[in-house]
Order: structure tokens, then C-alpha cells, then sequence
């Protein structure tokens, strides 16, 4: 197993740097998910890391030593593609062995590997059969037994979930998440998804048009965004704008669109007369009056409930319109009925005030 | 009116349908009663040019398989025709696969370029190489000059230059078959056969070419049926010194008024045509693959 290094990578197609200014360093056995929108950049890094893409400049480390010369089959990696990418004309078994038999691995090493891989997947009665036969899930495994097979130092896998329903793709990730631990690799993984990233990561790469807007675990990017793309991007926000009143000691206060004043904590420089944004998680937003509360108050219209069995989701509109989230435990007290005025009631502590990202 | 399931047919439906009959019907007699006269002329023995005998019999074809100057021009064109073929596929899966993996706005022009080649009559193509293979053409020239003076190459009016010809007029086909069957295959499956250890050639041999192979050998097939029947560059090119059957087949009628003999010469090429045809298929490979599982 080995780390991964990127040094000031950068893509250029044309005149456009879909990839700039990427600096990361993964520990050996670590899982780091590159999670973005479609179009920042993280596929293309990962690609850059397999070498299927020629950084435009920076360079590539696997266990310290630069690989950018090096063509993929020479890095010793392995790849889990979106579309599996499995070779339709073999069988599972075969598909498995390729990258033992493409390496000259001695003939009667490779039987007991590829056993030793079917049972890692729970494929051992699959491996007569070829991709055409096999369900999404199960294609997905074995193009994951073949990324394995010769014990690469790295994996490498790109949004290899995307194609799999949902209840599939849950299970998929703890299946994921387990042989990845059982192993102990370096694990790149890209997705879209944050509820994916947030699974399976120890750290989470956000990036957005081509740069890392920041790196942390997943407590880390969820209690503690950088920005107001990643508080949004990273778990569900509500959005308040608003102007800022004063600001000091990192509290700010502000005056919202909708003609409330509430405190919350500055997230990086935030000046009087700034036009800033609050962010506030469902989840820490209660229905008041709520008995000691001395923090925010927001008067809400309740118009509809989602029942989502540990949860109840509260859509609820502010004095001017704007639809707000609440989520309340299953067995919150009263659950107002729709059209009832009550109040949103929340601390400073859970409030983030970012400068609004220039118009 | 109902139909073969017993479902009831709607009025418009019924007339749609007697005229698709219609249209098929009027084709197949246009393919079809030709074909029984030329058959029939087949079987008729020549008495004298252009006047032809009563009585049916299979002589004519008795005497082309029985004379082994016959055999030679057959073997001939199958040869030409075969090896256009191979060299018309080494030179255009390069092509093909560039401009399939390519993803540059000018592979669109270059297709574009390449259709409208195929556009071109092939005599102005034939002519057109006849000047270049000439003996004081370009290529002959630079040769000459490249090797001082020994490599005086005659290129015009013989195998080779027939062969180049069959080789200029089946290219754009095979090129356009060949980036259709690349381009369904999924770059990504290059990548993994990459990825995981395999050298270019090894990919290629592994992963491409097993699926590329039943559209290969389709285009190879098409290519070989047209150079079976190919007249104007083997005419123009072979300078009367190259017999190939289709070459034969004009000499009976023009030059002999010989229409039985031709009508069978013909019918023979044909035969040999959906024979060899026959024998190739079989190489097909009958595992189902798609380039999608799942």
C-alpha cells in the first residue's frame, strides 16, 4: 500500500484549467472521496492519477516517487470504471485474472488468487459466467475483484455507484467500505453523491471548478464549512440572507431579508454592511417557544409534512416567502398543522454567517 | 378482415399493407425474371455470335470448369481480391480507430471528406491512379531518384496496380464500417485492459480485436464481393494484361457476342462469390456478447 501525493497539478484543455492548483497528500491505507458537482475536476484528477490524462503541470507521487513518466500499466493500480468496464468476451474468472496473467504472474499462482478474489465478493458461483449474464451489482463486484487481484498499491475508483438503484447502492457501500478496511489500500473514490462520500470517507475532498475548496473528515466539513458552496453542497442547509450589522469576537449580527435579527458565528472575515448569508441545518432548528431559549427566533408559516420514519421534515415559509427545512426527530411533541404561525427557534452556535459569493 | 392473430385490421391499415404487397411483389419480378432468362440463356448453347440454340443443356458450364485457363482467371480474382482486402484492412483499422477515438471537431470533416470520395466515379479515381503508377508518373520518379536508378519499378498494367486499385475502391466502406464497430466499444474497456497491465498491443489483441471481429469480417466480406465484381479498375489498370473474371465476362459479349457463355461465366462468379461467403461466415464467433452487460 502506498500514499498518493498531488503536487500543484493542473489540466488545461484549450484555454480552460479544468483541473488548478491541487495539492493533497493521502496517507497509505487511507479512504479519500473526491466529491464535487459534475464538471469540478475530480474525474479528471483521478485520471491523472491513473495516468490516463497528462497533467498540464505538477506532478504525481505514489509512494513518494513521481509516476508521471509512467504509463498506467507501470503504476500498479487498480480501477473501477462507471460503466464497470468489464471485458464481455471472458468469463468472471478470466475477467479477474487479466491483470495477473498481463503482468506474467507465475501460472499456478493465479487459480488461487482468483479463488481467493471470488470469495473476497461472495462470487464463488459466478465465476464460469460472463458480464452479459450478470446483474449491475454483481458487475460491479467482480470489476472490483479484477482492480484487486494483483494487489495494487492504489485503487481507484470513479463514480462506480452512479448506475445502481438506491437500496443496491447502500448495501454496495458497506460492502465498499468493508473489503476496502479488510485490505487496508489506498483508496481514491469520486462521486457526486455526498451522502456517499459522507459513508464511506475518512476525509472528504470538496472540489468545485476545478480547485479543493477544502478537505476534512466528514464532521469537519459538516460542522464546520469553509464556504457557503460547501455548507450547501455537504448535508442539507437552509439559506438566509441578509446584510451584517456589526460584527465582533467572530459573532455577527444580522439583519435578514425576511426583517428578523439573529447572531451567528462568522465563517472567515465578515464586515458591517457586508451582504452575507446564514446557514442554518434542519436538524438544529426547533419548533418553539422552547423554555430557556435565549438564542434566534424566526417566525415561520407551516405549510407541509414529510413523514420519513426517524425524521419528519417541516417545510415552513419565512415573512416573506421563503421555504425553509426543518427536520424534527419521529418523537418531537407536536408537529403543527398546516397554517399554524409558530417560531423556528435555533442557537448562534449552530448558525454560520458567510460573505455573500460576488453577484 | 382479420389479421394472422385474429385481431381485426382497420381499413387503413389494409390498404397500407396491399401496397407494401404490391411494391414487393413488382421487385421481386424485376430481380427475379431477369435472373430465369439469364439463367435460361446460361443453359443455351452459342451456334454462332449472337445467334443462339434451342436446346438446354449444362455444356456451357461443363466446358468453363473443365478448362483450366478458366480456373486460372478465377483463381486470379480470388486472389486479387483477397489480398486488396487484407491490405485494404491494415490500412484502414489505423484510420478507423483514429478517427474514432479522436474527439476533435475535425474528425467530422474528415468523414466528411471521406464520403464524399466515395462519391467520386470510380473511373475518374482509376484514372486518376493511372497517372500517379504511370511510368513517368510521381511515384514511379521518386522511386527511380531515391534509389538511383535501380529501382526502375513498373507499377501500371499488372497484379499490383489492379490490386492497388481494388485496394483505393473499397477503402472508404471498410474505414466507415471499421469507426462504426470502434466507436461501440467503449474507450473505458481500453482503459481497464490498460490500467491493469496490458501493453497496447496486448490490449488490442485482447480486449478490441475480439470485439471488433464479427464487424471486421463483415466489412472484409463486403470488400471481397465488391472486388470479386470489381470491372473498371481491373480494366483500366491490369492494361488488358490482368484477366479477371468480370474482365472475361465483357470480352464474351463485346468482342465474342458469346451471351450464353457470359450468362454462365457469370452465374458461376456468383456461385463462387456466395460460397466463399458461406465459408467466412463460419468463422463468426457464436459466443453472445454486448459491450453492456446487465
Amino acid at each position: 500500500m502506498s500514499s498518493v501525493s498531488l503536487e500543484r497539478l493542473r489540466k488545461r484543455y484549450r484555454d480552460v484549467d479544468v483541473v488548478s492548483d491541487v495539492d493533497l497528500h493521502i496517507a497509505e491505507g487511507e479512504l479519500v472521496v473526491l466529491l464535487g458537482p459534475s464538471g469540478c475536476g475530480k474525474t479528471t484528477t483521478l485520471r491523472m492519477i491513473a495516468g490516463l490524462v497528462q497533467p498540464t503541470a505538477g506532478h504525481v507521487r505514489i509512494g513518494g516517487e513521481a509516476v508521471d513518466h509512467l504509463p498506467p500499466r507501470s503504476r500498479n493500480i487498480g480501477m473501477v470504471f462507471q460503466d464497470y468496464a468489464l471485458f464481455p468476451n471472458m468469463p468472471v474468472r478470466e475477467n479477474i485474472a487479466f491483470g495477473l496473467e498481463e503482468r506474467w504472474v507465475a501460472q499456478e499462482r493465479v487459480g488461487p488468487r482468483v479463488d481467493a478474489m471470488l470469495a473476497l465478493i461472495r462470487m464463488q458461483a459466478f465465476a464460469g459466467r460472463y458480464p452479459a449474464e450478470l446483474s449491475g451489482g454483481q458487475q460491479q463486484r467482480v470489476a472490483l475483484a479484477r482492480a484487486l487481484a494483483y494487489e495494487p498499491r492504489v485503487l481507484l475508483m470513479d463514480e462506480p455507484l452512479g448506475a445502481l438503484d438506491q437500496r443496491l447502492r447502500e448495501d454496495m457501500q458497506r460492502e465498499v467500505a468493508r473489503i476496502q478496511k479488510s485490505l487496508a489500500i489506498t483508496t481514491v473514490f469520486v462521486t457526486h453523491d455526498q451522502q456517499e462520500a459522507m459513508v464511506l470517507a475518512d476525509r472528504i475532498v470538496v472540489m468545485n471548478a476545478g480547485r479543493i475548496e477544502q478537505v476534512g473528515t466528514p464532521e469537519q466539513l459538516y460542522a464546520a464549512p469553509q464556504s457557503l458552496f460547501i455548507a450547501d453542497f455537504v448535508g442539507r442547509t437552509n439559506r438566509m440572507p441578509g446584510e451584517a450589522r456589526e460584527c465582533s469576537n467572530g459573532v455577527v449580527r444580522v439583519m435578514l431579508r425576511n426583517g428578523c435579527e439573529i447572531s451567528a458565528k462568522a465563517a472567515g472575515a465578515v464586515r458591517a454592511g457586508d451582504a452575507v448569508v446564514c446557514t442554518i441545518r434542519p436538524e438544529k432548528l426547533r419548533i418553539g417557544p422552547v423554555e430557556g431559549h435565549r438564542g434566534n427566533t424566526l417566525p415561520v408559516t407551516m405549510r407541509r409534512r414529510s413523514f420519513l420514519g426517524s425524521s419528519v421534515d417541516l417545510a415552513v415559509d419565512d415573512a416573506v416567502g421563503a421555504e425553509m427545512l426543518v427536520r424534527l426527530a419521529a418523537s418531537a411533541a407536536e408537529v403543527p398543522a398546516s397554517g399554524d404561525h409558530v417560531l423556528a427557534v435555533f442557537s448562534l452556535d449552530d448558525c454560520l454567517c458567510f460573505r455573500s459569493p460576488a453577484a | 378482415m382479420l389479421s394472422v392473430t385474429g385481431r381485426v385490421i382497420p381499413p387503413a391499415h389494409r390498404a397500407y399493407d396491399a401496397a407494401l404487397l404490391l411494391a414487393f411483389i413488382g421487385s421481386a419480378l424485376l430481380f427475379l425474371v431477369p435472373q430465369f432468362f439469364f439463367i435460361r440463356q446460361s443453359l443455351l448453347a452459342n451456334i454462332a455470335p449472337g445467334i443462339v440454340g434451342d436446346t438446354m443443356s449444362l455444356d456451357n458450364y461443363r466446358t468453363i470448369i473443365a478448362d483450366s485457363f478458366y480456373l486460372g482467371v478465377f483463381l486470379r480474382t480470388i486472389v486479387l481480391s483477397a489480398v486488396s482486402v487484407a491490405f485494404g484492412l491494415l490500412l484502414a483499422f489505423p484510420t478507423a480507430y483514429l478517427l474514432a477515438r479522436i474527439g476533435s471537431r475535425l474528425v467530422r470533416w474528415l468523414i466528411v471528406l471521406l464520403l464524399i470520395s466515395s462519391f467520386v466515379s470510380v473511373v475518374v479515381k482509376v484514372l486518376g491512379l493511372t497517372l500517379l503508377l504511370g511510368t513517368d508518373g510521381p511515384v514511379v520518379r521518386v522511386l527511380r531518384a531515391l534509389s538511383l536508378g535501380f529501382w526502375d519499378v513498373r507499377l501500371l498494367h499488372n497484379d499490383a496496380s489492379v490490386a492497388i486499385g481494388l485496394v483505393q475502391y473499397t477503402l472508404p466502406l471498410m474505414v466507415m464500417i471499421l469507426f462504426g464497430v470502434i466507436q461501440n466499444v467503449p474507450a473505458s474497456l481500453e482503459e481497464a485492459a490498460i490500467v491493469h497491465g496490458a501493453s497496447d498491443w496486448r490490449a488490442f489483441r485482447r480486449v478490441l480485436l475480439p470485439m471488433l471481429w464479427p464487424g471486421t469480417l463483415a466489412a472484409a466480406l463486403i470488400s471481397f464481393n465488391m472486388n470479386m465484381g470489381a470491372f473498371t479498375s481491373a480494366v483500366l489498370l491490369g492494361g488488358g494484361r490482368v484477366l479477371t473474371v468480370p474482365i472475361m465476362i465483357q470480352r464474351k459479349i463485346i468482342l465474342e457476342t458469346d451471351y450464353p457463355n457470359a450468362a454462365a461465366l457469370s452465374l458461376l462468379l456468383t456461385l463462387t462469390v456466395i460460397l466463399v461467403n458461406i465459408a467466412a461466415l463460419k468463422l463468426r464467433p457464436h459466443a453472445v456478447m454486448s459491450a453492456r452487460g446487465g
